[in-house]
C-alpha cells in the first residue's frame, strides 16, 4: 500500500492520507420493502475486481471530502477502463 | 596493521586517523574511511566466517555487502555486514556461525559430509518418523546459527529518524550515469533527490585512473561529483542504499550517519514524480570448483582494495575474468607493483585491443578462452588450475589471491521492485529491462553500455527524460543527447560464461555462498522436477540470504537454463524482494512516536497529581490516587462532588435545511423528537447493526443543533456523516468543535451547590431537570454549554466551554468546590462509576459481533421508521428475535473480596461461551461485580456462570450470577435529584 490517490480538491497524495470508501456500487437501497436478502447482498457482499473500477475515497489527513475515483486495483494505478480512455482520445 | 600503498588521489582514507578496534578479542588497528572488513583484512585476517550448512571457511569476496561471507557481530549487534560497516574506534567485533574461531571452527568436518546433504535436504531428511523433526530441528538450529541476539543488550534507540521527501525527479546510483541525470533534471529547474549506496559518488569510475578525453576516469567522476554536490537543486544521500520501489514510484531507503552526524541511520520515504534508475552493474561470480575459499575475491574487491584503501590484496595474483575491466584491473594491479602471474579471460573475441597489447609488454600471461577450473589449498588459496573452456589444456599456478568474475550482471532490484519486465539480453550477457513502468528511467552501465561517454550520455537523456515526465519541455536538450549518443559506441559484448571449466559434478562449485548451493544442488533440484530457478530456489536453497539477487542471482538463472537446455534468453531470474538490502528493524521503526492530544487542562491535571494513560489519541488523567484503585475519587463523587477533565469528548454543531434528515440517516432513535433545552441520549450504528457510538442531541435553533460522541469516535464523525449522506444532495453543515473545546464533569451530590455557587442561573431540579441543556453564563461572563447528563450514576452537570476558557472554569469551581472539599477524579474512577451504574462504553461492552439490541440499547431504536434509511435499521430487523446471539449481562461475583480480570473468558467446562468486558470489586457495593458478554443461553437471570484467565498461568476461577447490568441506584434516583 503505498500508492497515490489524487483528490479534486487537494490534488495527488500519498494513500496514507485517505480512507478507502469502496467501489461505487451507488445508492443504498431504499429500506421500504427491503428483504433481507436484497439487504445483505449490499451490505456483506463486494466483488474483487482486477479491472480499472470507479471508487470512493475519503481525504481524511486532507480537505475532508468524499469523492469518486478510478483505480485499477490490479495495479494500484489510477487510470479508467481501456473502453473509456479509448472513447475520450 | 600493515604498510600501506603509497598515497594516491584515488584513496579514500585518512592516514592521519589510526583507529583501534579489536576482533575475537584481539587488538588491531585501520584507517580512517576503512570499513571494517577492509580493515580486519588488512591486519591479516583471511576466514571471516563459516558457511551456513558446510562450515567452509569464507572470506571476503566483495566489498559492499553482496553475500553472508562477511557478517559480523559488532558492538553485541549479529548480523552486521563488516564490508558496508564505517570502522570506528573502539569496534569490537566477533565472529558467528562458529564454534571457536572461523579459522579453526569444530563443526568444519561437516564439510566432507557434503554428498550426505543433498539438495532438499532438510525437507526429506529427519521427518520419518515425523515425531522426530522437533529434535533435529533443534540440533540442526543449533550448527546453523546466524547470529544470536543479546536481549539483555541496552539499545539507544535516540539516534534513528526518518525523513518523507517528496521529488520531482529520484535518481538511484551515483555513478557517472546517475550524476548526469541528476544535473540534467536540476538544470530544468527540477527538485532531485539522489541516492547512492557509497559514501562518496562516482560509481565504478572512482578508482579507474585510465583516462578519457585526456583526464584520468577518477578525475573526471570526482569532478562531476563536485557539480553534483554543489547543485543546491538536488539533495543528496550517500551510504543510503535503496530498499524498494513502490506503487506509483514511491521508493524505501535508508542512511548511515557520518561521523558526527546526529543520526546513526535514518530511515527514508521519497515520493517522486519520476525517477532515474541508474544502478548500475555487479560482478557475475565465476562458478567453478571451491570458487568461494578464501583468497577469492570479485575483481573489484581486489583492485578497490589496492586503489581505494592502498591494501595490498595478495602477494602471487591470478586473475580469470570474462571482461575488459577485468583486464584493466590486472594491468592496473600489476602497475602498482603487484605480482600478476597470469589472466585467463573466458573471451576468445572483442577483447579491448589496446589493454591486450598492455598487458602483453608487462609481461603478464594471457590466456584468451580460458578460465578457473579449480582452486586449490585448504583454508585459504595455494594454487589454481586454469582451463581452456573445452578442457582440452590445463595449467596450474602457486598463487595466494585469485581473482575470479564471469563479467557483470546487472543491479536488477530496484527496477524490479518497481515492476519492470526484464529480458536477458545475448549480446551484453545481463538481464535488461525491456518494460518501464511508467515515468521511469533506466541509464548506464546497467543497458549494457561501457564506454565512459556513453554511459554519461545515457545519464543525461534519462535525466532530460524524467524532466519530461514532469512537464518540462526539454525537447531541445533531448535531441541534442541522443545525436550524441548516436555518435559514441553502443551496448558492449558481455561474457556468457555460465561454468568453469572441468566442473564435473560441481560439487563445490558455488552458485549461492550464503546457502552453501553449489552447482551440483542445482542439478539435483532439476532432477526431482524443481527445474525453474524459482523451484531451484527453495529446494536446493539459492538466493535466500543476504546476499539474494546479487551473488548468484544471474548465475542461477543461466545454469537452470544450460541444465534443462533451454534457451538462455527466456530463462528468468527469481523475483527480488524488498528490502533488497537488509536493514534493521529498528531502522523501519524509526523514532518511537508517542504522539498524543493534550486536554486544554493537561498541566493543570499534572501539577494536580494526576498519572496520565495514552486513550485513544488522547493523553488523559487516568487516576488520581497512587493506590490505582481509585478509591478515595471514588467515594469523593458518591458521597460528595468531584471535577473530571472530559475534554476529549466529541463535540458537533450540525446546521442547514437538511441537517435533521443527516441525524436521522445516522442515529438509530428519531431524532425529530430532541427538542431545544432537552438532550437527547441516542447511538450510531454501521450498516450490520453494531453500535459504533453513542452521544446526546440537543437541538439548538431551527435546523442547527450540538451533539456528542465518544471521544474515539470524533475523528471520524464528519467521515461517517458525509458517507452515508453522499448520494443524497443535502444542504448541511459539520463542525467539528472537538479541539476547540473543553469539558469539564461536575459530579456528585453536591454537584449542584458547587455549580450554583458560579452562576446566577436557577439549577433546580425543577428549573433544570436531569437530561436538560441551558447555555450558562458562568463567573464573569463565560459562557458554557451545559448538559444534566448522570453517566457516572450521580447528580452531574457537563460544561462545555471553548478550549480557552477551560482553565478559567476549571480555577472557579475550584475555587467553589473548596468548602466541600472537591477532589479531581480520572478515567479510571469514571469507569468504576459508570459501570457501576451499568452504563456501556462503545468498544468495551460491545464489539463487532453485538448489535445495539444485544447490549440492552434497543429501546433507543425507531423500529418503525423505514423512511429516513437509518444506518444499520435493516441489519437490526432482521437479528431482533434470531436465536443464538451474544448478549450484555450483569454479574455478581460469588467469592468476596476477589474479581476476574477484564478479557477472561466466560465457560461452560471446555466451552468458551463469552467473556468479562468489564469487573471491578465495588466501591459501593458489597460485592464484584461486571459486564459480560455471553452466549445468549447464559443470560437469563439468576444463571450461575464461571470464568476464568484466557491464558497465562493464572488459573484462578470465579462463580457469579446473571444479573441485570444496573448495580448501583438501579432505578436513577440520584441522577434526577
Ligand atoms: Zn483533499
Amino acid at each position: 500500500m503505498s500508492f497515490t490517490i489524487t483528490c479534486p480538491i487537494c490534488g495527488e497524495r500519498d494513500v496514507y492520507e485517505f480512507h478507502f470508501g469502496g467501489r461505487d456500487r451507488g445508492p443504498p437501497p431504499s429500506h421500504d420493502n427491503l428483504t433481507i436478502e436484497e439487504y445483505l447482498r449490499y451490505a456483506q457482499f463486494r466483488t474483487t475486481r482486477t479491472e480499472a473500477q470507479l471508487e470512493w475515497w475519503f481525504h481524511s489527513n486532507g480537505c475532508g471530502s468524499w469523492f469518486t475515483t478510478w483505480r485499477n486495483p490490479a495495479n494500484n494505478r489510477e487510470e479508467k477502463p481501456q473502453e473509456m480512455s479509448n472513447d475520450q482520445q | 596493521m600493515r604498510a600501506r600503498l603509497p598515497e594516491f588521489p584515488t584513496q579514500h582514507i585518512d592516514r592521519g586517523q589510526e583507529i583501534s578496534f579489536s576482533y575475537l578479542g584481539k587488538r588491531m588497528s585501520g584507517l580512517g574511511g576503512d570499513s571494517v572488513a577492509v580493515a580486519m583484512y588488512d591486519n591479516g585476517v583471511r576466514i571471516f566466517s563459516r558457511s551456513l550448512k558446510y562450515h567452509r571457511p569464507r572470506g571476503l569476496y566483495s566489498l559492499d555487502g553482496e553475500s553472508a561471507n562477511t557478517l559480523m557481530n559488532i558492538d553485541g549487534i549479529p548480523n552486521e555486514n563488516a564490508e558496508k560497516r564505517r570502522l570506528r574506534d573502539g569496534m569490537e567485533v566477533s565472529a558467528q556461525n562458529v564454534r571457536g574461531r572461523p579459522d579453526t571452527d569444530f563443526y568444519s568436518f561437516i564439510n566432507w559430509f557434503d554428498r550426505f546433504m543433498p539438495a532438499g535436504f532438510y525437507y526429506r531428511m529427519f521427518h520419518r518418523p515425523y515425531k522426530l523433526w522437533p529434535f533435529f530441528l533443534n540440533r540442526i538450529r543449533k550448527m546453523a546459527g546466524v547470529g544470536t541476539l543479546d536481549i539483555h543488550r541496552e539499545f539507544d534507540d535516540s539516534r534513528r529518524f526518518e525523513i518523507f521527501l517528496n521529488a520531482d525527479v529520484a535518481v538511484i546510483g551515483g555513478g557517472t550515469a546517475g550524476m548526469n541525470a541528476a544535473l540534467a533534471a536540476a538544470g530544468q529547474g527540477l527538485r532531485v533527490c539522489l541516492f547512492e549506496h557509497r559514501a562518496w559518488l562516482g560509481g565504478h569510475m572512482d578508482w579507474r585512473v585510465v583516462e578519457f578525453e585526456d583526464e584520468p576516469l577518477f578525475e573526471r567522476a570526482r569532478g562531476l561529483a563536485k557539480q553534483v554536490e554543489a547543485n543546491t537543486q538536488i539533495r543528496l544521500f550517500t551510504q543510503a542504499p535503496v530498499t524498494g520501489i513502490w506503487g506509483n514510484k514511491l521508493i524505501t531507503a535508508y542512511q548511515t550517519g557520518k561521523d558526527g552526524e546526529y543520526f546513526d541511520e535514518r530511515y527514508i520515504e521519497c515520493r517522486a514524480k519520476s525517477v532515474v534508475v541508474a544502478s548500475g552493474c555487479i560482478e557475475r561470480p565465476l562458478v567453478c570448483n571451491n570458487n568461494e575459499r578464501p583468497g577469492v575475491m570479485q575483481v573489484n574487491t581486489a583492485w578497490r582494495l589496492a586503489r581505494t584503501y592502498a591494501i595490498t590484496p595478495g602477494k602471487r595474483i591470478v586473475f580469470s575474468i570474462g571482461d575488459d575491466l577485468g583486464l584493466e584491473a590486472a594491468l592496473d594491479l600489476a602497475e602498482l607493483g603487484l605480482k600478476v602471474l597470469a589472466v585467463a579471460d573466458a573471451r576468445s573475441d572483442k577483447q579491448n585491443a589496446d589493454l591486450l597489447t598492455r598487458l602483453q609488454s608487462a609481461g603478464i600471461e594471457y590466456l584468451p578462452g580460458w578460465a578457473a577450473s579449480n582452486v586449490k589449498g585448504g583454508k585459504h588459496v595455494r594454487g589454481v588450475e586454469l582451463s581452456e573452456l573445452n578442457g582440452s589444456q590445463t595449467c596450474s599456478f602457486k598463487c595466494d589471491l585469485l581473482v575470479a568474475s564471469a563479467g557483470q550482471q546487472a543491479v536488477i532490484g530496484p527496477l524490479s521492485t518497481a515492476g519492470a519486465k526484464f529480458r536477458y539480453c545475448t549480446e551484453t550477457g545481463l538481464f535488461q529491462p525491456t518494460e518501464m513502468p511508467p515515468k521511469m528511467f533506466s541509464a548506464g552501465r546497467m543497458t549494457g553500455l561501457t564506454h565512459p561517454g556513453s554511459i554519461d550520455t545515457s545519464g543525461t537523456i534519462a535525466g532530460l527524460e524524467a524532466a519530461a515526465a514532469c512537464d518540462r519541455d526539454v525537447s531541445t536538450n533531448l535531441d541534442a543527447a541522443r545525436r550524441a549518443a548516436a555518435k559514441l559506441p553502443g551496448e558492449t559484448k558481455g561474457c556468457d560464461l555460465v561454468y568453469g571449466p572441468g566442473i564435473g559434478a560441481g560439487r563445490k562449485a558455488f552458485i549461492c555462498f550464503d546457502g552453501d548451493g553449489t552447482f551440483k544442488n542445482a542439478v539435483q533440484s532439476a532432477s526431482q522436477g524443481f527445474d525453474a530457478p524459482e523451484l531451484a530456489k527453495r529446494f536446493g536453497g539459492f538466493g535466500l540470504g543476504p546476499g539474494q539477487y546479487q551473488v548468484p542471482g544471474q548465475n542461477l538463472a543461466m545454469a537452470m537454463s544450460n541444465i534443462n537446455g533451454t534457451p538462455i534468453e527466456n530463462s528468468q531470474f527469481t523475483t527480488v524482494r524488498p528490502p533488497l538490502v537488509p536493514l534493521t528493524l529498528a531502522t523501519c521503526v524509526g523514532p518511537r512516536h508517542n504522539i498524543y492530544k493534550q486536554t486544554p487542562l493537561h498541566r493543570d491535571q499534572k501539577a494536580r497529581g494526576g498519572i496520565f494513560r495514552n486513550a485513544g489519541v488522547w493523553r488523559r488523567a487516568r487516576y488520581f490516587s497512587p493506590d490505582l484503585d481509585c478509591r478515595p475519587e471514588i467515594r469523593n463523587v458518591r458521597e460528595n462532588v468531584g471535577l473530571l477533565d472530559g475534554s476529549s469528548l466529541g463535540n458537533f454543531r450540525i446546521y442547514g435545511p437538511d441537517a435533521l434528515r443527516a441525524l436521522q440517516r445516522v442515529y438509530v432513535s428519531n431524532m425529530e423528537k430532541s427538542r431545544e433545552g432537552r438532550c437527547k441520549y441516542s447511538a450510531m450504528c454501521n450498516e450490520t447493526g453494531n453500535i459504533v457510538d453513542d452521544g446526546v442531541v440537543t437541538k439548538v435553533a431551527d435546523d442547527n443543533y450540538y451533539f456528542t460522541t465518544t471521544s474515539n469516535r470524533a475523528g471520524i464523525t464528519i467521515e461517517w456523516f458525509r458517507y452515508h449522506t453522499r448520494f443524497d444532495d443535502w444542504d448541511f453543515k459539520l463542525v467539528n468543535l472537538t479541539d476547540s473545546m473543553g469539558s469539564i464533569n461536575v459530579a456528585g451530590p453536591n454537584a449542584r451547590n458547587l455549580l450554583q455557587k458560579v452562576t446566577k442561573e436557577d439549577l433546580s431540579n425543577e428549573a433544570f431537570p436531569y437530561m436538560a441543556y441551558k447555555e450558562l453564563i458562568v463567573g464573569d461572563g463565560v459562557s458554557a454549554r451545559c448538559l444534566r447528563l448522570g453517566f457516572v450514576g450521580e447528580l452531574s452537570f457537563e460544561l462545555h466551554v471553548a478550549a480557552s476558557h477551560s482553565q478559567y472554569v476549571w480555577d472557579l469551581l475550584w475555587e467553589a468546590g473548596q468548602e466541600f472539599k472537591v477532589h479531581p477524579f480520572g478515567m479510571e474512577a469514571q469507569n468504576c462509576l459508570r459501570a457501576e451504574k451499568g452504563h456501556v462504553i462503545v468498544g468495551t461492552e460491545s464489539e463487532q459481533r453485538v448489535t445495539l439490541l444485544d447490549i440492552g440499547l434497543g429501546f433507543l431504536w425507531d423500529s418503525n421508521d423505514t423512511s429516513s434509511n437509518k444506518v444499520g435499521a435493516p441489519a437490526l430487523r432482521a437479528c431482533e428475535n434470531q436465536q443464538g446471539r451474544m448478549k450484555l449481562v450483569g454479574f455478581r461475583v460469588s467469592e468476596s473480596g476477589v474479581t476476574p480480570l477484564d478479557g477472561d473468558i466466560v465457560v461452560d467446562g471446555n466451552d468458551i461461551v463469552g467473556y468479562v468486558c468489564t469487573t471491578r470489586i465495588s466501591e459501593s457495593l458489597d460485592c464484584s461485580y461486571g459486564m459480560a458478554l455471553v452466549k445468549d443461553g447464559y443470560a437469563t437471570r439468576g444463571e450461575k456462570i464461571r470464568m476464568c484467565q484466557a491464558l497465562g498461568k493464572r488459573h484462578d476461577e470465579y462463580t457469579a450470577t446473571v444479573v441485570p447490568p444496573q448495580f448501583y441506584d438501579p432505578d436513577g434516583q440520584r441522577l434526577r435529584t
